[in-house]
C-alpha cells in the first residue's frame, strides 16, 4: 500500500474526529441558538420574573413560565410515582420469578412497549383512556379519596378526562418499559453465587430479592428512574392530546393544565409577535437546561459510584 | 428470626404483587396494541395508500402524500445521520479509545439522546426555518438526524468495542494500517451490531412527531420538494385526531396502525440480527 493508502487513512481519521466533535458542536449550538432566540424575552421578563410569573397573555404580550413548569413537574412526578412500583415489579418477575419459557416473551413484549411511538400513546389516551377516566375512574376517586379532608382538594371539579391525572397515567405507561428494562439489566448483574448463598441459609425468594438483589442493584434502578424522568420531562405527544393546554396552576388533578412541551407544540406555529415567539424559545431553553442538568448530574453520579465500588 | 409461617406468607404476597405488576405491564401493551389494530384495520383500505386527502369534511381520500413524505423525511434523515453517527462512533471506539475527550463526547452523546425532541425541533426551526421564512422538509430531516446521530454513535462505539483487541493486533502484525484494520477487520466483525443500531435509530425517529410540528410542518398536497413543507404521517395523525371529523379519526387510527407495525417490525428485526450474531437478546 503506498502513499495513496496513508492519504485516505488520514482523511478517514479526520472525518471520524469531525463527526465525533459534531456532538459537542450541536449541543453548544442548541444552547447558543435557544439563548439568542429567547434573548428578547430574557431582557423583558428576566429569569426569576419569568419562572415565577403566572401570566400567559398573548394579547397583552405578557408571559411567564410558572404554570408550564408546574404542569411539567406535576405530570413527571406523578408518572414516576405510578410507574416505579410496577416497573420494578416487572423486572423482579422477569429475573427472579418467571420460569425460563416465560422470561424471553415477557422481556420482548416489554421492549416492544418501549418502541411504540409516543403519538400512538397520545391518541390512544384521547380516544380510549380519557373516556374511561372520565366515566369510571375519576368519579370513583371522587367518591372515595375525594371525601377525605386535605387530600380531597386533589380530586375536585368535574371529571372530564382531559386533565393532569390522565396525562400522568399515560406518561407512566410510557416510562414503565424504560425503567423495567434497565432494572432488569441491573438485576441480572447480581452474581448468582451471592443469591445462592442466601438461598442456602434458608432465605425465602422474597428475602433474597429484598436483602440481596435490590440493595445490590439500587444504582441501576436509580439510573433507570433518572432516564425515565428525562423522558417524561420532555415528552410531548403523549400528553399533548389529553392535557388541554391551559396555562394555570391548580390544586385539582381533574383540571386541564399545560406543560412546557405541550405549550410549545400547540403555540409555536401560532406565535404572532416577537415577544411571544421569544418566550416560547425561552421555555424551550429552560426545558433544555433542566433535562441537560438532571441527566448530566445523574450520569456523573453513576459513573463516580461505579468507580468507587462495584455497587 | 420471625416464625417460618409468617415469612412464607410474606413471600407469597410479595411474589404475587410482582407477578401482578408484570401482568399490568402486559395488560397495557395488549390493550394499546389491540385497540390500535381493531380501530386501524377498520379504516385500512387501498385508497389510504393510493389517494391524496380530500378537502376537510368530505368522505373518502387517503394519505398517500403523508406516506411518501414520511419515507422521504426519514430517508434523508438517515442519509445525514448514519455517516456522522458511524464515523463518530468509530472515533470513540478506535482513535479516541480511553482518551479524556472520547469519554466526554461519549457522555455528551448519552445526554443528547435524552434531549427532548421538541427542543431539537425548536432548534431546527431557528436554524433552518426562520432564516428562509417558510417551513421546509430539510429542517424536519435535520431535526430527525440530530436525534439519530447520538444513538448511532453510542451503539457503534459499544459494538466496535466488542470486537476483540487481539484481532486488530493480528492485522497490525501483518503490516496493515489502522485505517485498513478498521475498514476490513473491525467493521466486518461488528457489522450486525452496527446495523441493529441504525435500525433502532430509524425506528425511533419514524415515530417522532414533536420535532416535525414546526419544521417540515404539514402539507395536504402531494409533494416531494424538500424546500417546501413536507407532509408526514405522524403530524397528520396529530391533526386528524384533534380534528372534528369522524373519517379523520378513522384515517388517523389506520395511519397509527401502519406506523406502529412498521416500527415494531424494524425493532424486532434489529433484535433478531443481534440474536443471530451473539446468541442472546441484548439491550442496546
Amino acid at each position: 500500500m503506498g502513499k495513496e493508502s496513508s492519504l485516505s487513512g488520514s482523511l478517514f481519521y479526520v472525518f471520524t474526529v469531525i463527526s465525533a466533535f459534531l456532538v459537542i458542536l450541536f449541543l453548544l449550538g442548541i444552547f447558543y441558538i435557544l439563548f439568542s432566540e429567547s434573548y428578547l424575552a430574557i431582557r423583558e421578563f428576566g429569569l426569576i420574573g419569568f419562572i415565577f410569573s403566572q401570566e400567559w397573555d398573548p394579547v397583552r404580550d405578557l408571559f411567564g413560565a410558572a404554570p408550564t413548569i408546574f404542569g411539567t413537574v406535576v405530570t413527571t412526578l406523578l408518572a414516576l410515582l405510578f410507574a416505579i412500583p410496577v416497573a420494578v415489579g416487572i423486572a423482579i418477575f422477569v429475573t427472579e420469578i418467571a420460569p425460563d419459557y416465560v422470561k424471553a416473551p415477557v422481556s420482548v413484549a416489554i421492549e416492544l412497549l418501549a418502541a411504540i411511538p409516543s403519538i400512538i400513546y397520545g391518541m390512544w389516551g384521547l380516544f380510549t383512556l380519557s373516556p374511561i377516566m372520565a366515566g369510571y375512574i375519576e368519579p370513583a376517586l371522587q367518591q372515595t379519596l375525594g371525601r377525605l379532608p386535605i387530600v380531597g382538594i386533589l380530586f375536585e371539579g368535574v371529571p372530564m378526562g382531559i386533565d393532569l391525572l390522565t396525562a400522568s397515567v399515560i406518561l407512566s405507561i410510557m416510562i414503565i418499559p424504560l425503567i423495567a428494562s434497565i432494572s432488569r439489566d441491573a438485576f441480572n448483574l447480581v452474581p448468582s453465587i451471592v443469591k445462592e448463598s442466601a438461598y442456602g441459609v434458608g432465605a425465602t425468594r422474597w428475602e433474597v430479592i429484598k436483602k440481596i438483589v435490590l440493595p445490590y442493584s439500587k444504582l441501576g434502578i436509580f439510573g433507570g428512574v433518572i432516564l425515565a424522568m428525562g423522558r417524561a420531562l420532555g415528552e410531548t405527544m403523549a400528553v399533548a392530546f389529553v392535557l388541554g393546554n391551559k396555562h394555570q396552576i391548580t390544586t385539582s388533578l381533574f383540571d386541564a393544565a399545560a406543560t412546557i412541551t405541550v405549550s410549545l407544540a400547540n403555540e409555536f406555529t401560532e406565535a404572532d409577535t416577537d415577544t411571544y415567539l421569544s418566550s416560547l424559545f425561552y421555555l424551550s431553553l429552560i426545558l433544555f437546561a433542566i433535562s441537560f442538568i438532571t441527566l448530566g448530574a445523574a450520569k456523573l453520579t453513576i459513573q463516580r459510584l461505579q468507580r468507587g465500588g462495584a455497587r | 428470626m420471625r416464625p417460618y409461617r409468617r415469612r412464607r406468607i410474606e413471600n407469597l404476597v410479595a411474589i404475587s404483587l410482582c407477578t401482578l405488576s408484570a401482568a399490568i405491564g402486559l395488560f397495557w401493551l395488549f390493550f394499546i396494541l389491540i385497540d390500535v389494530v381493531i380501530e386501524g384495520v377498520g379504516a385500512l383500505n387501498l385508497a389510504l395508500f393510493l389517494e391524496d386527502p380530500v378537502p376537510a369534511g368530505l368522505e373518502g381520500g387517503g394519505l398517500r402524500n403523508a406516506f411518501v413524505g414520511q419515507l422521504l423525511l426519514t430517508l434523508v434523515a438517515a442519509l445525514l445521520g448514519v455517516p456522522v453517527g458511524l464515523l463518530g462512533g468509530t472515533f470513540l471506539a478506535e482513535y479516541g479509545r480511553g482518551s479524556r475527550i472520547g469519554h466526554i463526547i461519549s457522555l455528551l452523546s448519552d445526554i443528547m439522546t435524552s434531549v427532548p425532541s421538541i427542543v431539537i425541533g425548536t432548534f431546527a426551526y431557528a436554524v433552518l426555518v426562520k432564516p428562509f421564512g417558510h417551513f421546509n422538509g430539510w429542517a424536519g430531516s435535520f431535526a430527525l438526524a440530530l436525534i439519530m446521530i447520538p444513538i448511532i454513535i453510542r451503539t457503534t462505539e459499544e459494538m466496535l468495542k466488542l470486537v476483540p483487541w487481539e484481532l486488530r493486533e493480528a492485522a497490525f502484525a501483518l503490516g496493515a494500517s489502522y485505517y485498513r484494520v478498521i475498514l476490513s477487520i473491525v467493521y466486518r466483525g461488528a457489522a450486525p451490531g452496527i446495523l441493529t443500531g441504525i435500525l433502532l435509530s430509524i425506528a425511533r425517529v419514524a415515530g417522532e412527531t414533536a420535532p416535525l410540528l414546526f419544521t417540515s410542518f404539514n402539507n395536504t398536497f402531494f409533494s416531494v420538494d424538500m424546500n417546501e413543507p413536507v407532509p408526514s404521517l405522524t403530524v397528520t395523525v396529530f391533526q386528524y385526531a384533534m380534528g372534528p371529523y369522524e373519517n379523520w379519526h378513522a384515517q388517523a387510527w389506520a395511519a397509527s396502525l401502519v406506523i406502529t407495525l412498521f416500527i415494531l417490525i424494524i425493532t424486532l428485526l434489529g433484535r433478531f440480527i443481534i440474536f443471530r450474531r451473539y446468541g442472546k437478546w441484548k439491550t442496546l
